[in-house]
């Protein structure tokens, strides 16, 4: 028999929702209920999966006996929480892999953007500080992709999709002018924020798009679909900045380029550009296929730490804004 | 001793933070205190809005209607302690030698250190608060970051310049192997395999990234920035060396499955001492010629850089985890999603 270590993984929890006597889980295509003392084994079996534990001394944490063990897994199998891993995974379409990615795009955004700030600006919680913050950083960030949609273009083999990628760099490389403008109608001068510096979580997520753009052009575009997939409508965008003019007296001249920049995205469908990528891709192994899904998910986790990063540094009166460099004359 | 001319143009540094109490100016630069008391600190106040480095202290003391020498003696003590600098009518592009380098390095790094020192995540693991999630992640992340001297060392040897190169070359070969020492420590509670496909946070990623790129563009600002990691692991000081046997200490009391993780920290920190690369740095900046403003500027922009990283290397190990408590990370597959 093979061990259960080899055989399950856990699926990717979006959230988890404590109720009394019980707990709702959400996947990405399901939410899974379970009862308290369920859950808890669950949790065990979560530790345990990866660890060098062997099955007595999960049977003992559970307070099952060893033969009731491969019941309880099976059973957590059926409900989605775990998985088989499959040795024989099969190569895929480019399509194929498009139709995978999409299926999780909802989840993936959603975990994106649960970090705590967003529910802080929407209900009066943040401040005109905050709101500058994520704009400066949003300008940094707009302005480093000359530093890597080019990139993605110099590394990459396959000629329609460096093509594509190369026409994308050409629709974008100078959208950071629409963040000076919103920056200027909030009274920033120029100089200053061209000779800012970003902040370290901004700084990492354009580094992490050097660094998959060296890797894989598929890893790189998939990162770079996360970040569409943010601007696919203006119904997705504009409430924040709705609320945050009505909440924290933020003028709409400072407004009014975000939303322009955001249409200027939607009008040349930068969203379905992954779409296309996929299209000339004949197969993907299934290593190729799961380090681009990495990829994409990693970039998630960059959104959630590097807001949690802007909120760190903008909420305490004392940082600076906008950040200078160190110059050890003036200093 | 510091001295001026003429054409000297005095310049308050954006970095001193000038508040007024009970009459008196206090100036806080660093981790140093300046307060100036009645007299001096009236003439502080007079002349503070102009120390702006376009006036002179001549043109300065005449639109304050103040004599020049009385200007003069207030702000040159100032210059002594940091608060102050004299800008160059003519030129600021004046060479510093390595080894005045190296002392304006380590007097910022230590500074630029403090907020990683004082971060919670510490205190959160000593009185036994911190998750399962955050302790064995906090052992993960260190094991990746170190893991990842193949990368940012071996990129700079690969990248360095004349004078840095003997020294970036036995670094790499010195350290490319210390990730296995947590390794170990980490296959006392995971398979080798997991432990080898586990994936590190974005925060560190950032860190490894950072020191990455850094390498590519400029060995010595690389190995400034390298230098501030090298300070918060050398424990030669008995007094830092205390806190981290001290905290060692509390995480076995309360955490006691990682005990082998612990004995690895520990085994690493003293195949550390064991290399003394203690004055490596110094070593190097006695090797490099003497930097131009633009060569110390960049070098002591990565070094603040890092220790910034290094503070978001700590919030991501106390934040993340608390909020994402799946340890160890794995990489995705077709089926995890």
């Amino acid at each position: 028999m093979i061990p259960a270590h080899e055989t399950y993984r856990t699926k990717r929890i979006y959230d988890t929702k404590r109720l009394p006597g019980r707990t709702e889980i959400r996947l990405s295509d399901r939410v899974v209920e379970l009862g308290d003392q369920e859950f808890a084994w669950y949790q065990k079996v979560v530790e345990w999966l990866p660890s060098v534990r062997g099955v007595a001394e999960l049977s003992q944490d559970l307070g099952l006996g060893e033969s009731k063990v491969p019941r309880f897994l099976e059973a957590l199998e059926k409900t989605g929480l775990l998985y088989r891993i499959d040795p024989g995974a099969h190569t895929l379409t480019g399509l194929e892999f498009h139709a995978k990615f999409s299926s999780v795009l909802e989840s993936w955004l959603s975990e994106a953007f649960s970090h705590p700030f967003w529910e802080r600006m929407m209900t009066g919680k943040g401040s005109a500080r905050l709101f500058t913050g994520w704009l400066i950083e949003l300008y940094h960030y707009t302005k480093n992709a000359n530093r890597h949609m080019p990139l993605s273009c110099a590394y990459g083999r396959e000629k329609a999709i460096k093509q594509l990628r190369a026409k994308h760099y050409a629709e974008e490389w100078n959208h950071y002018h629409y963040f000076m403008k919103s920056l200027k109608a909030l009274d920033f001068k120029e100089a200053d924020i061209a000779a800012s510096v970003p902040l370290p979580m901004t700084l990492a997520l354009s580094n992490f798009m050097r660094q998959a753009a060296r890797e894989d052009i598929l890893a790189y575009s998939i990162c770079s679909a996360v970040l569409e997939g943010t601007t696919t409508n203006r119904g997705a965008y504009s409430p924040y900045y709705e609320k945050s003019a009505e909440l924290y007296g933020v003028p709409r001249a400072a407004i009014a380029p975000i939303y322009a920049h955001l249409d200027l995205d939607v009008q040349y469908q930068h969203s379905d550009l992954f779409k296309e990528i996929l299209e000339t891709v004949p197969t993907l192994s299934p290593e190729r296929a799961a380090r681009t899904l990495d990829y994409g998910h990693q970039l998630v986790e960059h959104i959630w730490l590097w807001t949690d990063n802007i909120e760190k540094y903008y909420e305490a009166d004392t940082s600076p804004v906008p950040r200078l460099p160190f110059d050890a004359l003036l200093d | 001793m510091a001295t001026t001319s003429s054409m000297d143009l005095p310049f308050l540094k954006r970095s001193a933070k000038v508040s007024r109490e009970n009459g008196s100016v206090v100036i806080r630069h660093l981790l140093d205190e300046v307060t100036l008391d009645g007299p001096g600190a009236q003439l502080f106040a007079k002349i503070e809005p102009r120390l702006d480095g376009t006036a002179t202290i001549d043109s300065i003391a005449e639109r304050s209607s103040e004599k020049a020498g009385r200007v003069r003696a207030l702000l040159e003590p100032l210059s002594r302690v940091g608060v102050i600098s004299f800008l160059s009518a003519k030129d600021d592009g004046g060479l510093m030698s390595g080894v005045d380098f190296h002392a304006l390095h380590r007097e910022r790094a230590l500074y630029w250190l403090d907020p990683v020192y004082r971060h919670p995540f510490w205190e959160r693991v000593v009185s036994g608060k911190a998750t399962r999630a955050q302790v064995l992640g906090f052992a993960f992340e260190k094991y990746h970051y170190i893991e990842a001297a193949f990368e940012h060392m071996g990129i700079a040897a690969a990248n360095a310049s004349p004078e840095m190169m003997p020294h970036l070359a036995r670094h790499f070969i010195e350290e490319y192997n210390h990730g296995d020492i947590y390794r170990r420590g980490l296959r006392s509670l995971f398979p080798d395999d997991v432990v080898l496909r586990s994936q590190p946070l974005p925060s560190t990623r950032a860190l490894v990234n950072f020191l990455a790129e850094s390498a590519q563009r400029s060995s010595f600002a690389y190995y400034a920035g390298n230098e501030v990691l090298q300070m918060t692991e050398n424990t030669q000081d008995p007094t830092a060396g205390g806190a981290v046997d001290a905290f060692y200490a509390s995480m076995r009391r309360h955490y006691p499955y990682t005990d082998k993780v612990i004995d690895s920290f520990v085994a690493h920190t003293k195949a550390d001492q064991a290399l003394s690369h203690d004055d490596a740095f110094l070593q190097m900046c006695k090797s490099v010629p003497p930097l131009s403003r633009r060569e110390v500027n960049e070098a002591l922009n990565v070094a603040k850089n890092m220790a910034e990283h290094l503070l978001l290397f700590m919030d991501g190990i106390d934040t993340f985890y608390e909020n994402f408590p799946t340890v160890p990370r794995l990489p995705c597959d077709l089926s995890s999603e």
